[in-house]
């Protein structure tokens, strides 16, 4: 009895060996592909769970079937417009052929290796193919914006103080950033479809002036703002001015009105005097004349005058007969 | 038997016996292991079903202690079975199969993480916050006018479906950050920097959130976005003078109209005022006028009704009383008769001077 639990034993510890050679479990994010001898053998074994295969004969090289990444070196590009720009691309992608993929790159840093050669080519022949305006921009609605500004600005819905932006040409797009993106992809998909890898997207990270590059931009931007504020300034100055004209305006105006009003005023009063003047005196003009110039001589002739007079003149008439 | 064998071949005894004690070893194992039972039977206190029950009974507590789990409120977990999925447990005790056959990956859904851009936190100094803002490379962005804005902003996630968030893409983290700072700067992109800085704040996290929502989603990859929110956005930092020049020009011209309003307001109201005294002088001066003209007209007519009953004497009485009035108060009077010729010499210049008007004539 004794012997045969020991055999037993023996047995199940080989049999047991050879289940865990021959079984291997594959996670939810692992594909497999098996290798006789190192030659691949069948398909790839993409399915998670427990798999069989023949034990101590066959090799399980497990490879990820997630999405992954691709983090390329920030390059130094010159757009065809000749600004030089550094370029900060990542790519997303994913081992769909297991069994090309040892083949042709064997592992992920062989992969990564392929994509630095090819995504940074086709990233630099792209970029440098277009304007700088087509990786910055996407669409052409800036251009829409601008205009409807002119047009609210023609029709005096915002003010032009409050409008400072409209400044310098602005280029439109022909192609846009995700346009060159979808380039960049279409271009490189193919050349890594030979090893096994599907590229399931490019992103443009970063564009940014490179720092050469960048000093003369922020002059350019600083002489920007510097135009911008004259023009409020001078604007402001401008309204200024308005409010004064107008102000003058008014002024002369009121000051005019009150002016004609007054003298029409003064001019019927006047008129009025006169008729009832010319009414009284129309009874005996020359008693008028008579008295009005007594009491002129006496208003018109101030006292402690120095008189020269003629003696002939009727008041002094006695005065001659002597 | 091996006494006889001894016993026959002389000789050789030696290396028979050797063979023979070879193959008594060989034997050994049954005799050895019956002899240490032996042993153990004799001294060991314990019986041998007593050693098969702790032994089993430590077997099921392994077996109890590796299917037991606990999921912790903010965590779903993800159960694989030798790496397969097969369900998803929500928060509380459960049990898997034992001995690694299933196993647990617990994933925090229920937390809402931030990723930070062009800044990150550091940690906290009393009560506020305290920020790293060396990330200039994250932050620099380039408008749509070729401009460039400094944008920071925050991204909050959720992991909405751990599954994929396990299973689609290696490193989620990686993958959020890159989309998002290549959506940002596509939407800033396509902006001008004064709207960047500004106004356009509101529309830009909306259109960056929706965006990189629609990315994530088309990448499968189990993630929620909950806001993206822009934080500091500033000029860089060697142009942010001329932009403050820009808001000091604007607080100027409204500073220039409104004291061209006040001067306005000022005057208008004044020569307003001013005007209708005017009127009311033009007024006053055509009453008065007009009284006066009557007055005037009353008092001559009332004259001439008398004066018309003695014409003659009335007339001379008024000349001699107004010429009576008149002589009276010269201050010095000259009288010369018209024969006489050539008075003037007699005058001198300084008296001439000071009677400019000589000779009159009533």
């Amino acid at each position: 009895m004794t012997p045969r639990i020991n055999a037993g034993m023996t047995l199940a510890a080989v049999g047991m060996m050879l289940v865990m050679a021959s079984v291997y479990r594959l996670p939810e994010w692992e594909q497999a592909v098996i290798t006789q001898f190192g030659r691949p053998v069948g398909s790839a074994v993409t399915a998670a769970g427990l798999h069989l295969k023949v034990p101590f004969v066959q090799r399980v090289r497990r490879i990820d079937k997630r999405i992954l990444n691709w983090d390329g070196y920030p390059n130094q590009i010159p757009t065809k417009d000749k600004k030089y720009i550094e370029v900060d691309t990542t790519a997303r992608w994913r081992i769909v052929d297991p069994l090309l993929f040892i083949q042709t790159v064997q592992t992920e840093d062989g992969a990564r290796r392929r994509l630095d050669g090819i995504l940074d080519a086709i990233t630099r022949d792209t970029i440098s193919n277009h304007n700088l305006v087509e990786a910055v921009r996407n669409t052409n609605a800036i251009l829409d914006q601008i205009k409807t500004r002119a047009e609210k600005l023609k029709k005096g819905e915002i003010s032009p103080g409050d409008d400072e932006e409209i400044t310098g040409e602005i280029e439109p797009v022909h192609v846009g950033r995700e346009a060159l993106s979808a380039i960049i992809i279409k271009r490189a998909a193919v050349e890594l479809k030979q090893f096994g890898i599907e590229l399931i997207d490019v992103q443009l990270r970063r564009i940014a002036y490179e720092s050469s590059v960048e000093a003369k931009v922020y002059d350019r931007m600083t002489s920007e703002r510097q135009r911008i504020a004259q023009r409020i300034r001078s604007v402001g100055q401008g309204e200024r001015a308005k409010i004064q004209g107008k102000t003058n305006r008014d002024l002369l105006k009121i000051q005019s009105e009150a002016y004609r009003k007054a003298q029409s005023i003064k001019g019927a009063a006047d008129a009025e005097a006169i008729a009832i003047y010319a009414r009284a005196v129309s009874g005996d003009p020359q008693f008028y004349e008579f008295i009005r110039t007594l009491e002129a001589y006496k208003k018109a002739i101030p006292a402690d005058t120095r008189m020269i007079l003629s003696t002939d003149n009727k008041f002094l008439d006695l005065l001659r007969q002597k | 038997m091996r006494q006889i064998r001894h016993r026959r071949v002389g000789d050789k005894k030696a290396t028979i016996c050797i063979m023979a004690e070879r193959w008594d070893d060989e034997e050994q194992p049954s005799s050895w292991s019956d002899e240490f039972r032996q042993r153990f039977e004799g001294r060991w206190p314990i019986p041998r079903q007593t050693v098969l029950g702790i032994l089993g009974g430590l077997l099921a507590f392994a077996g109890v202690v590796s299917s037991a789990y606990t999921v912790e409120p903010e965590q779903e977990a993800v159960i694989l079975r030798f790496g397969r999925y097969v369900s998803t447990e929500p928060p509380g005790l459960h049990f898997k199969l034992p001995f690694g056959i299933d196993s647990a990956i617990k994933v925090r859904t229920k937390v809402i993480l931030q990723e930070e851009f062009g800044f990150r936190t550091k940690g906290t100094e009393g009560t506020r916050s305290a920020y790293d803002e060396n990330f200039r490379q994250e932050s620099m962005t380039l408008t749509g006018d070729l401009n460039v804005a400094d944008v920071e902003w925050i991204l909050q996630y959720q992991i909405s479906d751990p599954q994929k968030y396990l299973f689609q893409a290696r490193n989620v983290l990686t993958n959020i950050r890159d989309i998002s700072q290549s959506i940002m700067r596509r939407v800033v992109g396509d902006r001008l920097v004064s709207d960047v800085l500004t106004v356009g704040r509101v529309e830009i996290t909306e259109e960056a959130q929706r965006l990189t929502q629609e990315v994530l989603d088309r990448y499968n990859m189990g993630i929620r976005i909950v806001t993206i929110k822009l934080q500091d956005v500033n000029p860089p930092e060697p142009v942010k003078p001329a932009f403050n020049d820009v808001n000091r020009a604007k607080q100027e011209q409204e500073q220039a109209i409104n004291q061209a309003e006040e001067q306005y307001n000022k005057i208008i109201p004044e020569s307003e005022g001013k005007a209708e005294q005017t009127i009311q002088d033009a007024e006053g001066y055509a009453t008065s006028l007009i009284n006066r003209a009557r007055g005037d007209a009353g008092r001559f007519t009332a004259m001439l009704q008398t004066y018309r009953s003695a014409p003659g004497a009335t007339r001379t009485r008024l000349y001699l009383e107004a010429m009576e009035e008149l002589y009276g108060r010269f201050k010095e009077l000259t009288l010369i008769d018209p024969s006489i010729k050539g008075v003037l010499p007699i005058f001198g210049a300084p008296a001439l001077k000071e009677s400019p008007a000589p000779g009159g004539h009533p």
